[in-house]
């Protein structure tokens, strides 16, 4: 058992280490290959002048002369030092940058994710196998909610609870308050694919003979669900992990800028705006690290939630990808 | 897997950008909040609303965003002050000569100035500013242009400074006022000049205290501070206690965190709410005309259709440019009369009306220029050729501005025109433009001087490989270059005046570009902020007189 689980983390390693290699060599070749000066970017805009003193010191000091492979190498090398060079446009050390903001937004996620599951979990528990127009209910509002982009979602949070009942702040990362409507919208399309897909497994495990003897034992409803069902269906949930991770690091882009807060998605998306090469690299190879771990976590969750995957061998067993 | 989603969130984010876009707020009346009998007094942090446009660096001299100068003036004093009647007067300078052939400036510099680190302001100090600004390593994408004339200096005794420029340059007092040529703690230049941007340090009535990037900056009261502008109407500290600054990029919010009490002030009013704040008895209204060049459509007079002057006349003449602007800004922004705005001295008013919407002169213009026949959708063709004009557009473009875009293509349409929008991506769009591929572009440049006409319209201002030009049209016309660079060296006011009146008239009849709009910063604010005012050099609000009222 302790070796399956070692050479899973291994493997998950390895297979880590090709991801974040993959992701900062594509994220390199993509802003290479886009057109568009850096130097430009780096003073450019549209109420710039730079004088050609200026490009050049630019372009010299940010190597920007050398050939692609000069840079691509030196951008590895760096990189493995955990040092991902300073930005063009805030002239800081991206690490820096990337640091200034993650806080912001690892609240952010953290609070949509807890809002997302608590949601997801209560809703599928209080209507699974119940009346069929409870369940519709439930389903309907669930994929109207899940197919409703988070933007919009966002701007009716805002014209209802901020600017119309004046509950909560509009703008800023100001404590408890300032951060219900963006956790809000972007735990809500979350807790309507998560809740839509633990009702169906739920309502599986619900039919099944172990939950009828359960039931004939005398146990309370509220004690089978949640003693006896739960489990089961926690699999998809955990096998889902992948899908709302992303979701959380993608929604941050939209969320953030809607509510004006801090955060890696409004610095990813300005960095993108401006060709701020290194600044994508960071924050592009800090979501994959994200995503490594949490695949690295899931595998090990299911090894806690299932005792009969222990015995198979690590490279066999069926990767838990999840939806992204 | 990581990538795509972040790629398709960046996308996603960035279309919703481009979707709701920024916009600029108008109207050229000047309201203000019917001022109290109250004297003023001090306490109190004020928040202000700024639009998105938040610097990436708050160096006087590293950025060049319109939102540069709100954040760095409280920190950073001016060496002059330029006052809302245009003339300079006095502020870190206490006065200055300038020598006949205009090259070189004697400042005698203001005693007992201190910034916030302790340094001394003197001769040394003003050096250390102007190398600063020059310095490659600063990579100034604006300030060093501005001073581009700038050789050296020689400290004559501790308060005079004598600088002196490679050619004469008549904008330079004007162009120091702009909080761009903002003064920095010499001591912070010479010890680390790494930290101005993150943390500039300068001597101002307030001293910055935190930028949280992406939020806001905050800055509390200097209790030393004693040299404010001449212009200003109190001496000694500032009465704010403390000072926020929010970047709220959404204009709804923006306007809404106003209403609901969340900030004291918002820069750049949306157009489309400056009436509701003005019927609204809680709010009051401030608004100036950036000087400068107006918002414009400038055309590629190096190539083919452009190249034909009769070509731009006949598309300047087939735009119901009053129509638009009223339409496009809620009747709130002021019709371009030519290429400088109202507010800039050297305006050229007697030429007001001359720009004239003319449907028939814009057909019998097209006739001249031997685009006679008429293909199938109605555009006109010469020897099979199709009248057609590429205008390539940025994704992060303001929703007005591609309002007006697609209100000229129909304009354009019915004289015969073909205006083909292209929406490449931001950087190609920036390619493009170096390379000089496209018919028309658009932007607008403030800057309190006349020179600005220098900027964008001198030959010395194409785009070539070595450098970049902001002579956006490409016109290259002897005339012009002679009146502009004559104007830029008198040393003769009424001269100068005279010289810009000339161009003007010659740049209406050369039509480099079709002038929208004279360009606003329309500020709105909560009853109890008193005496909000501009910096007229680069209207923006200035914090130094401000009070809050109860």
């Amino acid at each position: 058992m302790r070796n399956t689980v070692l050479r899973l983390i291994g493997w998950r390693l390895v297979a880590g280490v090709g991801v974040l290699w993959g992701a900062a060599t594509l994220t390199f070749l993509v802003l290479y290959l886009t057109p568009g000066d850096p130097a430009q970017a780096i003073v450019g805009g549209e109420n710039a002048a730079p004088t050609p003193e200026v490009i050049a010191q630019v372009t010299a000091e940010y190597g920007l002369d050398r050939p692609w492979y000069a840079q691509y190498l030196s951008h590895l090398v760096r990189v493995l030092r955990g040092d991902l060079g300073t930005s063009y446009r805030l002239h800081t050390p991206v690490t820096q940058a990337v640091g200034e903001q993650a806080g912001a937004t690892v609240e952010l996620a953290v609070a949509a994710a807890v809002v997302g599951l608590a949601l997801a979990v209560t809703v599928a528990l209080a209507t699974a196998k119940r009346r069929r127009w409870i369940r519709g209910i439930a389903s309907g509002s669930e994929l109207t909610i899940a197919s409703t982009p988070s933007f919009w979602l966002g701007i009716l949070l805002l014209t209802v609870f901020s600017f119309g009942l004046r509950l909560f702040p509009a703008t800023g990362s100001h404590g408890f308050s300032s951060l219900v409507l963006p956790a809000l919208a972007l735990a809500l399309p979350i807790a309507g694919v998560l809740g839509h897909v633990l009702r169906e497994a739920l309502e599986e495990v619900l039919d099944e003979p172990f939950i009828v003897s359960a039931r004939t034992r005398g146990l309370p409803d509220l004690t089978v669900r949640l003693r006896h069902a739960l489990r089961h269906a926690l699999v998809p949930l955990v096998t889902m992990s992948g899908y709302w991770v992303g979701a959380l690091l993608g929604g941050a882009v939209i969320t953030e800028t809607l509510f004006t807060r801090q955060g890696i998605g409004r610095l990813l998306l300005s960095a993108v705006n401006a060709k701020d090469l290194p600044v994508v690299l960071g924050v592009v190879l800090l979501s994959a690290g994200v995503y490594v771990l949490v695949n690295l976590v899931v595998d090990l969750l299911y090894l806690v939630i299932d005792p009969r995957l222990r015995d198979v061998p690590a490279i066999a067993r069926p990767a838990a990808e999840g939806a992204a | 897997m990581t990538t795509t989603r972040m790629a398709a969130a960046v996308l996603g984010a960035a279309l919703l950008l481009a979707g709701c876009g920024t916009s600029d707020g108008t109207t050229t009346t000047t309201t203000t909040a019917a001022a109290g009998e109250s004297t003023p007094r001090a306490g109190g942090t004020l928040i202000l609303g700024e639009n998105g446009q938040e610097p990436t660096c708050l160096d006087p001299h590293g950025n060049a965003s319109s939102d540069g100068p709100v954040t760095t003036v409280p920190v950073a004093d001016s060496l002059v002050w330029f006052g809302a009647d245009g003339k300079l007067q006095p502020w870190l300078a206490e006065r200055w000569k300038v020598s006949d052939d205009g090259l070189t400036y004697t400042f005698t510099l203001r005693e007992g100035v201190k910034f916030h680190d302790g340094a001394r302001w003197d001769a040394e100090a003003l050096k250390t500013n102007f190398e600063h600004m020059k310095d490659p390593a600063t990579k100034s994408p604006l300030a060093a242009a501005y001073i581009a004339p700038y050789e050296d200096s020689k400290v004559i005794d501790e308060h005079t400074l004598e600088v002196h420029l490679s050619s004469a340059y008549s904008p330079f007092l004007d162009i120091l006022a702009q909080g761009y040529l903002g003064m920095i703690s010499p001591k912070q230049i010479k010890e680390a000049p790494q930290t101005v941007c993150e943390h500039p340090i300068g001597s101002g009535p307030f001293v910055f205290d935190k930028w949280t990037k992406g939020q806001s900056i905050t800055y509390h009261k200097n209790p030393d501070y004693n040299w404010g502008p001449k212009g200003a109407k109190h001496t000694g500290p500032a009465y704010l206690d403390g000072l926020e600054i929010r970047f709220l990029g959404e204009d709804a919010t923006r306007y809404n965190a106003l209403v609901a009490g969340e900030v004291n002030a918002i820069d750049f009013t949306p157009p489309q709410n400056v009436e509701e704040v003005k019927a609204n008895p809680d709010l009051g209204f401030l608004t100036a005309v950036r000087p400068g060049h107006p918002m414009s459509f400038w055309l590629n007079t190096s190539r083919a259709p452009f190249d034909d002057v009769k070509v731009r006349q006949a598309l300047l003449a087939s735009v119901d440019r009053p129509t638009i602007i009223k339409g496009i800004s809620f009747g709130q922004y002021e019709v371009a009369q030519g290429f400088v705005t109202s507010s800039t001295p050297g305006y050229a008013a007697g030429l007001e009306g001359t720009i004239a919407y003319d449907p028939a002169k814009a057909g019998r213009l097209l006739d001249e220029a031997g685009w006679t026949a008429k293909d199938a959708d109605g555009i006109r063709t010469k020897d099979g050729r199709r009248l057609t004009a590429y205008f390539p557009i940025d994704p992060s473009f303001p929703a007005q501005r591609m309002q007006i875009a697609v209100q000229t293509q129909a304009a354009a349409k019915k004289a015969g025109i073909d205006i083909r929008i292209q929406t490449p991506s931001t950087q190609e769009v920036s390619d493009r433009s170096l390379a000089g591929d496209y018919d028309l572009a658009s932007g607008l440049w403030a800057t309190n001087t006349a020179d600005v006409l220098w900027i964008q319209y001198s030959s010395k201002n194409i785009t070539t490989d070595k450098r970049r030009g902001q002579n956006v049209a490409r016109l290259s016309d002897d005339k012009v270059d002679e009146l502009l660079q004559d104007a830029r060296e008198t040393t003769d006011a009424a001269e100068r005046a005279e010289l810009y009146n000339q161009a003007q008239a010659r740049l209406i009849e050369l039509v480099p570009a079709v002038p929208f709009y004279n360009d606003p910063r329309p500020v709105s604010f909560q009853k109890k902020v008193r005496d909000l005012a501009f910096t007229p050099a680069y209207p923006s609000p200035y914090f130094y007189d401000t009070w809050l009222d109860g």
